[in-house]
């Protein structure tokens, strides 16, 4: 295992938005060099490191997980469904324009479907690679695991089941009496959505800490 | 069999002990002066011959865990040559978490010691 591979894989276990993020991943990098340095082989100063997710779990038992708030969690839904409504929208006019009458009512049922679909797949696309929509990104908020590390492709596909099975009020009906906020899917999958905005602000304040080399994490 | 257990739940006992201590030690060992981590990881070996040996995947999250609550400040040096060190030192909160600490430490070991003094009802 290379040295970058190893950090590569604690930070693959940290959300983007965890405090000081960066500067974990270069103190591992300059810890493991001091012990190179000191004669050991890279194996042995990995091994004195752990598991990297384990590690990772350690670094996040320090970041309390505040549960989002309803009103940002309703905006960011808003705004997601607002941009795939544009969109659709901007499709539904370029047919009308180009299209013969005739085929309209099939191109806006089309474009419905494919917002539809297209919302779906973004969703889960953007909470598992990301950890957050763009609607989520614009209120500070973040999904991830219950102990706070990134959601597998999985967790997000189920916690999204219920907008594919058309569920999904009921679901978030269960987020106003569950001590955590969560909708009864999110329990299922055992994830969580949580408040990002002040580790966003840990991390934005360690650039002023004038460490160009932070920058590649 | 039963030995292997026992010696097992002995260790258990110790790993214990040192993780609900690790904050005080830690703290303890930059009270003199700040350090980096793997700095703190050699003095605490050879200050305690290797008795309180920790992971150094245990000492850096408790790094961070400190840090987070303001109990340390941190500073970064860049070497000419070689990846930038993050020292740590001691902030007004965490000399008093410290005397905190060492407090209810001395009262515990104390009362341990106490305890451990006396003869038990069975014997």
């Amino acid at each position: 295992m290379k040295e970058n591979e190893y950090i590569d894989k604690v930070l693959a276990c940290l959300p983007r938005a965890t405090p000081l993020r960066a500067q974990i991943a270069l103190e591992l990098r300059g810890h493991i060099a001091e012990r190179m340095s000191q004669g050991q082989s890279l194996e042995e100063a990995v091994a004195q490191l752990g598991d990297p997710a384990t590690l990772a779990g350690s670094y996040l038992s320090a970041v309390p997980l505040e549960p989002a708030p309803y009103l940002p969690r309703i905006a960011a839904k808003l705004v997601d469904m607002g941009a795939v409504i544009a969109i659709g929208s901007l499709f539904v006019l370029i047919a009308w324009l180009v299209l013969p009458e005739e085929m309209l009512p099939f191109a806006a049922g089309a474009a419905v479907v494919a917002c539809g679909l297209g919302f779906l797949v973004y969703t889960i696309t953007a909470e598992h690679r990301k950890g957050q929509t763009i609607g989520k990104r614009l209120a500070g908020l973040q999904v991830v695991t219950e102990s706070g590390t990134p959601i597998s492709l999985g967790q997000s596909i189920v916690r999204q089941l219920p907008m594919a099975l058309q569920i999904l009020w009921i679901d978030a009906f269960f987020a106003l009496f569950t001590d955590r906020r969560q909708r009864a899917f999110e329990m299922l999958s055992k994830t969580r959505v949580v408040s990002a905005s002040a580790q966003s602000a840990s991390e934005a304040a360690q650039g002023t800490m004038g460490l160009g080399s932070l920058g590649s994490y | 069999m039963k030995t292997d257990n026992r010696t097992e739940d002995r260790k258990s006992i110790g790993r214990e002990l040192r993780r609900g201590s690790l904050e005080l030690i830690v703290l303890h060992l930059i009270s003199s002066g700040e350090a980096y981590g793997y700095e703190i990881v050699t003095r605490l070996t050879t200050e305690t011959n290797g008795s309180l040996e920790v992971t150094d995947g245990t000492l850096y999250p408790v790094l961070y865990r400190l840090e987070r609550a303001g109990f340390v400040a941190v500073r970064w040096e860049t070497p000419e040559r070689g990846v930038p060190r993050k020292y740590y030192r001691l902030t007004e909160a965490g000399q008093l978490e410290l005397r905190a600490l060492e407090q209810e430490w001395t009262t515990f070991a104390g009362a341990m010691a106490r305890l451990l003094r006396t003869k038990g009802k069975s014997s």
